[in-house]
């Protein structure tokens, strides 16, 4: 049943949207951008097993190696030439390609390199001086941020932690390994209390931030080598007592894609997620469509370690 | 064509700003009608045209406290449709949750204003164009944004009448937070925050400046807003063709000072009206109407005697 709805709806719309440059915008027909044809790629590798989709990927790699910046990073527009959270979905999608090492490596030395605004020294020393500090939170745990210079916020945050986890240890130098540990103990602290996570504000003027699906996933699969650990029960639960609420494909597919990382397999949630798709009553999208390509893997290669790589 | 950059008119040689204030309202009265006899009044030049119109949608609000409430939001496009326009169009950039379709359910838009996909844009994942800004209040010098903000003949602001932790009020002008493309910037896009959220607030709307604002008073938010905050009864829509006015009127409905507001004093010095002896004042009063909105002790400076 999964296979049909893959084979049927999530490959022709992901192979009928990609552009000519190789690359996917986030809608059919709009301009390709390096976050929307990451996660395609992803989805695409997940599921390969035609010489379209062989190709599909052949171009979408090429279109990726072409925009990435010199500085190693990837922008979350071609017509931005600055960094952003990209390069860590970029690199995650290249991961499994051998023949991308280089551009991974640059990646990752970026993003080893890159710290978010609150972690500079300018910063830090005014927070020393004025005694600031946002309440309900260690400002003194960063991870990364959206875009350069900003701060921390647990989705680019999970994302930079699930690509350094894939990555071969090997590969990993110690300041990409403490800042992916810095990375994880942020995450720990900006759990909302009722358990799960949203962007990143578990407490405003000492009122509790709800969590949100999305980040909560994203958070989840970032801190999946602790399964046991008490907060992520409790986040886990969270989302649980949530999920048969959610009314969107985006955050279903996630939820999908969480549960089967734990081994918490819904089977009414991929009837849903299925439902919704055949209904067409969604505002179509790229990447959304890629996560429920990747909800409805039966292997989820994609978030295995990798030794380094294959070719192809 | 693009949409031209808004004109910077000094506050001295801009002629007076319209604002109408409808009172008594609920969400289950007849909206369309009041909507509709009031947008008519303003006479807008929308025969032909696309017209955008740019709600505050965040999340989940099932006390309608946070959203501006769908019911306004359909009888506003239907208005606009019958009033000629070619097109109406809902577009938001939800800021802190990227999954915009989760938001519209939510709030259950669907069921106001039919098929999301036909009506639809989602602001954050739109095509990009860049912009220059030219007023330079906050560090940023320039911004990509939405090819279909850009793209439209008329561009209506529809915020909730809300308080807000930091910018002390959020109403149509900080309400275009919203049209900067969370795909560029992120969620929340953090950008802003660090440029200082009232200087880029005018560096929005100098870049793109509503042409219309209407206000979802109906129910507000005060205290922590924009979300945690307390529910308030207000009863009132805002209308008006300039986004100062509208807002500058709104603070004074809410029992604030707009004077004292850093933005909105700022706003009125090239893009709009807050002085009352520039706005030419229709349907209700200020003070028929005023509804004084709790504020964080931090902005307690807002506070009019009214």
């Amino acid at each position: 049943m999964s296979s049909t709805f893959v084979e049927n709806i999530c490959l022709p719309y992901l192979l009928g949207a990609q552009n000519e440059d190789g690359g996917w915008g986030f809608h059919t027909g709009s301009t390709s951008r390096a976050e929307p044809t990451a996660w395609a790629l992803i989805a695409l590798l997940e599921v390969s097993s035609s010489d379209s989709h062989k190709q599909a990927a052949s171009k979408a790699l090429q279109f990726l190696g072409s925009c990435q910046l010199p500085d190693g990073s990837w922008p979350s527009s071609p017509e931005l030439r600055e960094g952003s959270w990209v390069t860590s979905v970029v690199c995650l999608a290249l991961l499994a390609r051998k023949e991308c090492a280089e551009n991974v490596a640059r990646g990752l030395t970026w993003l080893s390199n890159e710290l978010p605004g609150e972690a500079r020294t300018v910063h830090r020393l005014i927070r020393r001086i004025f005694a600031k500090k946002p309440a309900g939170q260690n400002a003194s745990y960063f991870g990364w941020s959206w875009t350069v210079g900003t701060a921390s916020w647990v989705e680019p945050t999970s994302h930079a932690i699930i690509f350094l986890r894939m990555m071969p240890p090997q590969l990993l130098s110690s300041a990409a390994e403490s800042r992916r540990r810095m990375g994880e103990t942020m995450l720990y602290d900006r759990m909302c209390v009722s358990g799960g996570w949203n962007s990143g504000n578990p407490m405003v003027y000492g009122v509790p931030g709800e969590p949100q699906v999305s980040s909560t996933v994203w958070a989840l699969l970032a801190l999946y080598e602790h399964p046991d650990r008490p907060e992520i029960q409790k986040s886990l639960a969270w989302l649980q007592a949530h999920s048969s609420a959610i009314q969107s494909p985006a955050s279903l597919a996630l939820t999908i894609i969480a549960f089967n990382a734990y081994g918490r397999l819904d089977a009414s949630l991929i009837e849903s997620l299925r439902g919704m798709y055949e209904k067409n009553e969604i505002l179509w999208n790229v990447p959304e469509v890629a996560w429920a390509t990747l909800a409805m893997s039966a292997t989820q290669s994609w978030l295995q370690p990798k030794s380094y790589g294959k070719a192809d | 064509m693009p949409r031209p950059a808004p004109l910077l008119i000094p506050s001295f040689s801009r002629p007076k700003s319209r604002v109408a204030i409808r009172g008594s309202l609920a969400y289950q009265s007849d909206l369309a009608a009041v909507i509709h006899e009031t947008i008519r009044e303003f006479d807008l030049p929308v025969q032909g045209k696309t017209v955008l119109l740019k709600p505050n949608f965040v999340g989940f609000d099932p006390l309608g406290m946070v959203n501006t409430h769908p019911a306004v939001v359909s009888a506003v496009r239907e208005t606009f449709l019958r009033l000629g326009a070619s097109a109406v169009l809902i577009g938001e950039g939800p800021a802190l949750d990227r999954d915009t379709q989760a938001v519209l359910e939510s709030i259950r838009l669907r069921e106001y204003s039919g098929p999301l996909s036909r009506i639809f844009v989602d602001l954050n994942v739109d095509d990009v164009e860049r912009v220059a800004l030219r007023t330079h209040a906050s560090r940023l010098s320039e911004l990509y944004l939405p090819k279909t903000v850009l793209g439209v003949d008329f561009l209506v602001s529809m915020p909730k009448m809300k308080t807000h932790h930091w910018a002390g009020v959020t109403l149509s002008l900080k309400n275009m937070f919203g049209v900067v493309p969370g795909s560029c910037y992120g969620w929340p896009k953090n950008v802003l925050h660090w440029a200082g959220i009232d200087p880029a607030i005018l560096d929005i709307n100098a870049a793109v400046r509503p042409d219309f604002a209407i206000v979802d008073g109906i129910v507000g938010m005060e205290g922590n807003g924009p979300i945690q905050g307390q529910s308030k009864q207000c009863g009132t829509l805002v209308f008006g063709d300039d986004p100062v006015a509208v807002d500058a009127t709104c603070a004074r409905i809410m029992g604030l000072l707009p004077e004292k507001i850093d933005y909105l004093a700022r706003a009125a010095t090239l893009l709009g009206h807050i002085r009352p002896e520039q706005i030419e004042q229709l349907g209700e009063s200020i003070s028929k109407v005023c509804t004084p909105f709790a504020v964080l002790d931090a902005f307690a400076r807002l506070r009019s005697s009214m």
